[in-house]
């Protein structure tokens, strides 16, 4: 009952009309910016912040969560379209959504996406209003080592996300490892692997690599063979899912929102696993799992609802702690503040018309996001008819001033353009991006919290296994792994045997 | 033995393996003791080590299972799409948005086969035009515009 | 007489180009990412500035090596008043004695504008640490066979720096674990993983209030309006422990006299603005008083921190 009392003064907060307004244009606004290839939603929020001086704090706060979401949904645009994910999570999405757009399929695959967004928003405000604060302190028992023990499961679920041979899949991964060390060790302060290069002091950005690797190597196929993308785009079928399709997209859904909404709470950005345990999941259950890589829908509706599953429960440390879970949270928090709200504990008790106004206006937005972007799908995809001469030059253009704005340091650009290169080298050497990014971004988090556990625990491995949670976590890991690399080792011996 | 060399995963496998190698070169100064023996250079020595090993095993593979041939490679794409970003990220502190944006269109364009002088010129000055007007103005990104010519 | 009226002449010419200062946006550089303490404080500074001189005065975070990055692009922009940046007890401070390639020296290749605000540092443990004040607490640290673990937000932060210093002082060695950023050390200080860390006010007052971590004291002179049952280190036995992360502008060295003197002067003027005032105060910071807003002592404040940073973090560095 209190729950419906809670909720009903949030609405009522989230429902003026100021409010609405606000939320409707950071929506708008953040999914404009955000479908600008190269920009993704940390710069997208960064750009758009100033906006925001102008109202008041809660205001503010409505216009930059719409904002947020925005840019997320945005970036997923960008993803299915151009095969440029601007964040982690879009990474999943542009594996086998641009496939689907390859194949004329786009319209069908961002309203999927839209879909599924919207009905994960919805179920994830729901958990966040029930049991958001008392599930904040399950996620403080996450420690060092438990983390460590996810991201290993997570490594395991980089080699499922392989299309084709395994060993190429591990391969990339522990090269995604190994890119993922190059920068200043944080317990030393030593340079490690920067060749001496005052740029590569804090390691490696995640937008220059997906960019280089995923958008601009895209860039580069297609000018090889004109035809073949001339032909796929002349193939634009409905612009919106049927209802074969919806059904397909159920389950996918609900299990996905499950998955990101667990994960995104804890707190040191959990959510990055959520769209990869989703497309992992889902293609351990598919009948037909060979699809998955080339357009499978319930690829693109899975780690999507995940993703905004993720987002959503990502606010909650935000909210009930006032630590933030990512770099996204982060620049909430430095805006929070300079409205004059510092976020901390005391948010929920002390200003009761924020937590839940903000928690109503999560769902509003969500429902406003469908609105703007399920007309506008006819939009994108008609832009991808523009001759593609002309295309490509605006992608790489509006990509160059993204990835400089993030730092302002044209380093950032030159990079993007030699990841470029190595994405061309990797789609001729029939090596795939996408489980090197998921290597990459695991790799981090991974060896700081491993360091982070020995130090704690004075040098003890022991200690993995002395924490229940950290040795499930490994022990799932461990059987993910043989699951996944179980397969392929069988097909060897039988065509050694036929040999 | 050229078919046999110019297999295409023969060829990804010593790549990763000289790739590997770099990286083992490069983590040689930095020291592997630490908390639980786990210092600075022990991750990236052992994951080149897991790396070199997994990329020879590529290379051999492919020796004996013969797999797909090397694509066919084109460098005018490359070249002049590479070129034009690495051109942007000269010119755009110096010489501004105005000047790297149609740079960086003009080049670019010419990776295209279909690309046409008049219409790439129109294109670029517009497409700046643009991306000044919303990154600048709208957006009040701290991107230099033109410092040459207005000093920001 | 020539000289005479070349002397009018100049003296016009610059006052005319004091007027006409500044004509065109300003950027202030900061090196950090923006949302941290120091974006805000230029944030809220720069929108002061912009409303008084009429210019845009717009923030670009140039982040990078422990805000080493942008301090050595704004020492090399050309001194012209049209590119500032806000440097911090990190940059001009600790820098040289924690990065052997410094670009920069912070005593000598800037014109110092002013101080901003000072972000006092709080020595800060879990919920339930064993230790009823700052004494007890110095005690138990001091203890090897408590095994107390300190966090820090990496090496060249403020946590790190700060910490080291506190160490060094009370002459402990504690099992000491790197996180990245703030955020994660201080959940882990929350979720009771490791039991102590010491950092800037901004980012610890709302879990302070609430209860989810306690704080033993107070690196200042004067307890904080923010936290006022904080006792400063002096009340409760640790003097010698005076540290707050400063923020200042600095400018490139060459700027012009007058284009110095009026920046100076809007910056005192905006330190004694009611709203800005209390948008600083309200995170805790500390706003200096009339003497240690000027250019001069900004300067002696930075040739000081760099001496003594020096000794403390040389040793701990590799």
């Amino acid at each position: 009952m209190e729950l419906i009392a809670n909720l009903g003064v949030g609405f009522a907060t989230a429902l003026t009309p100021m409010n609405l307004f606000l939320c409707f244009i950071g929506c708008l606004v953040g999914t404009l910016i955000g479908v600008l290839p190269g920009v993704g939603p940390i710069a997208t929020i960064a750009m758009l912040m100033p906006l925001t001086l102008k109202v008041d704090p809660t205001g503010a706060l409505i216009m930059l969560a719409g904002i947020y979401y925005g840019a997320q949904y945005g970036g997923s645009t960008t993803a299915i379209l151009v095969n440029m994910p601007g964040e982690v999570t879009a990474v999943v999405t542009a594996i086998d959504g641009h496939e689907m757009a390859k194949r004329g399929e786009a319209g069908i695959a961002l309203g999927v996406a839209a879909l599924g967004s919207f009905v994960a928003g919805t179920i994830a405000t729901l958990i966040i209003a029930a049991i958001g604060a008392p599930l904040t302190r399950l996620a403080l028992l996450f420690g060092p080592a438990e983390y460590f023990g996810l991201m290993v499961l997570g490594l395991g679920l980089a080699i499922v996300l392989a299309r084709g041979s395994v060993l190429k899949a591990v391969i990339m991964v522990v090269l995604g490892l190994l890119l993922s060390t190059v920068g200043t060790d944080l317990e030393t302060g030593q340079e490690r692997l920067t060749l001496g290069l005052g740029e590569l002091s804090d390691g490696v950005d995640f937008a220059v690599l997906a960019m280089g690797v995923f958008g601009i190597a895209e860039i580069l196929r297609n000018l090889e063979n004109p035809e073949s993308r001339n032909v796929a785009v002349a193939k634009v079928g409905r612009l919106l899912p049927g209802m074969a399709e919806l059904r397909k997209c159920i389950g996918p859904v609900l299990r996905a929102t499950g998955l990101g909404a667990v994960l995104g709470i804890l707190p040191g950005n959990g959510a990055v696993l959520g769209p990869f345990a989703s497309y992992a999941l889902e293609k351990k259950l598919a009948k037909d799992p060979s699809r998955f890589g080339k357009g499978a829908i319930e690829a693109v509706a899975g780690p999507e609802s995940a993703n905004n599953a993720g987002a959503q429960t990502s606010f909650i440390p935000l909210l009930t702690l006032g630590i933030p879970p990512n770099a996204v949270m982060a620049l909430m928090v430095g805006a929070m503040t300079i409205h004059g709200l510092i976020p901390g504990p005391q948010v929920m008790t002390k200003h009761p018309t924020l937590f839940w106004g903000m928690v109503a206006s999560m769902w509003i937005g969500n429902l406003l996001l469908l609105v703007i972007n399920l007309p506008l799908i006819g939009l994108w995809v008609r832009l991808l008819k523009v001759p593609y001469r002309l295309l490509f030059t605006t992608i790489l253009l509006f990509c160059a001033i993204g990835i400089y704005s993030i730092n302002n340091n044209p380093y950032d650009v030159y990079f993007t353009a030699f990841f470029g290169l190595v994405g061309y080298l990797l789609i001729k050497l029939g090596l795939e991006p996408a489980p090197m990014l998921l290597g990459f971004v695991l790799g981090r988090l991974m060896e700081e919290k491993l360091r982070q556990a020995l130090a704690l625990s004075e040098g003890s491995f022991m200690t993995f296994v002395e924490r229940p949670v950290s040795a499930v976590l490994l022990a799932i890991a461990a059987v993910i792994m043989v699951i996944a690399v179980l397969p392929a080792v069988s097909r060897k011996r039988e065509q050694a045997f036929q040999e | 033995m050229p078919q046999r060399v110019l297999r295409r995963d023969f060829l990804g496998g010593l790549l990763i393996l000289a790739v590997a190698a770099v990286a083992w070169w490069l983590a040689q100064p930095l020291p592997s003791g630490g908390n639980g023996g786990v210092g600075p250079g022990t991750l990236p020595k052992a994951l080149a080590v897991i790396l070199g090993g997994l990329g020879l095993i590529l290379s051999v593979d492919a020796l004996v299972a013969q797999g797909p041939g090397l694509g066919r490679w084109t460098l005018r794409g490359p070249l002049l799409i590479l070129g034009g970003l690495a051109l942007f990220g000269v010119a755009v502190r110096p010489l501004g948005l105005a000047v790297a944006g149609p740079l960086l269109i003009i080049v670019g364009a010419f990776a295209s086969r279909e690309v046409r002088w008049g219409e790439t010129l129109v294109f670029g000055a517009l497409m700046t035009l643009f991306c000044v007007g919303l990154f600048k103005f709208a957006l009040g990104l701290p991107i230099p515009l033109a410092p040459w010519l207005m000093g920001y | 007489m020539k000289r005479a009226v070349f002397a009018v002449l100049a003296l016009a010419a610059s006052s005319v180009m004091a007027q006409q200062y500044p004509s065109r946006p300003v950027t202030i550089i900061v090196p950090f990412a923006a949302g941290g303490p120091t974006d805000i404080i230029a944030r809220i500074s720069g929108e002061y500035f912009s409303k008084a001189l009429g210019q845009q005065f717009v923030v670009e975070n140039v982040a990078g090596a422990g805000g080493t990055t942008g301090i050595t692009r704004g020492a090399q922009a050309k001194p012209d008043g049209y590119t500032i940046m806000m440097g911090h007890m990190g940059t001009h401070g600790a820098a040289p004695a924690l990065y052997a390639n410094l670009k920069y020296d912070p005593a000598k290749d800037f014109d110092p504008l002013g101080l901003v605000a000072g972000t006092p540092i709080l020595i800060v443990a879990k919920k339930d640490f064993p230790a009823a004040n700052l004494r007890e607490f110095i005690a138990k640290v001091k203890d090897p066979s408590a095994k107390i673990k300190q966090a820090h937000a990496g090496v060249g932060s403020v946590s790190f720096t700060t910490c080291t210093l506190l160490t060094s002082q009370i002459g402990a060695k504690n099992i000491v674990a790197a996180y990245r950023g703030t955020g994660p050390a201080l959940n882990d200080l929350v979720g009771g993983q490791v039991d102590y860390m010491c950092d800037q006010i901004v980012n610890l007052v709302e879990q302070v209030k609430g209860g989810s971590i306690r704080a033993y004291a107070i690196a200042t002179a004067e307890r904080s309006p923010a936290l006022p049952d904080v006792p400063t280190t002096k009340e409760a036995g640790l003097p010698e422990y005076q540290v707050s992360a400063w923020n200042a502008l600095f400018a490139p060295k060459g700027l012009p006299k007058d284009v110095a003197q009026k920046l100076n002067e809007t910056l005192v003027k905006a330190l004694d603005d009611e709203a800005t005032r209390k948008r600083l105060l309200d995170l805790g910071s500390v706003i200096p008083d009339t003497a240690g807003r000027s250019p001069q002592a900004l300067q002696k404040l930075v040739e000081s921190e760099v001496a003594r940073w020096n000794p403390i973090l040389k040793s701990a560095r590799q």
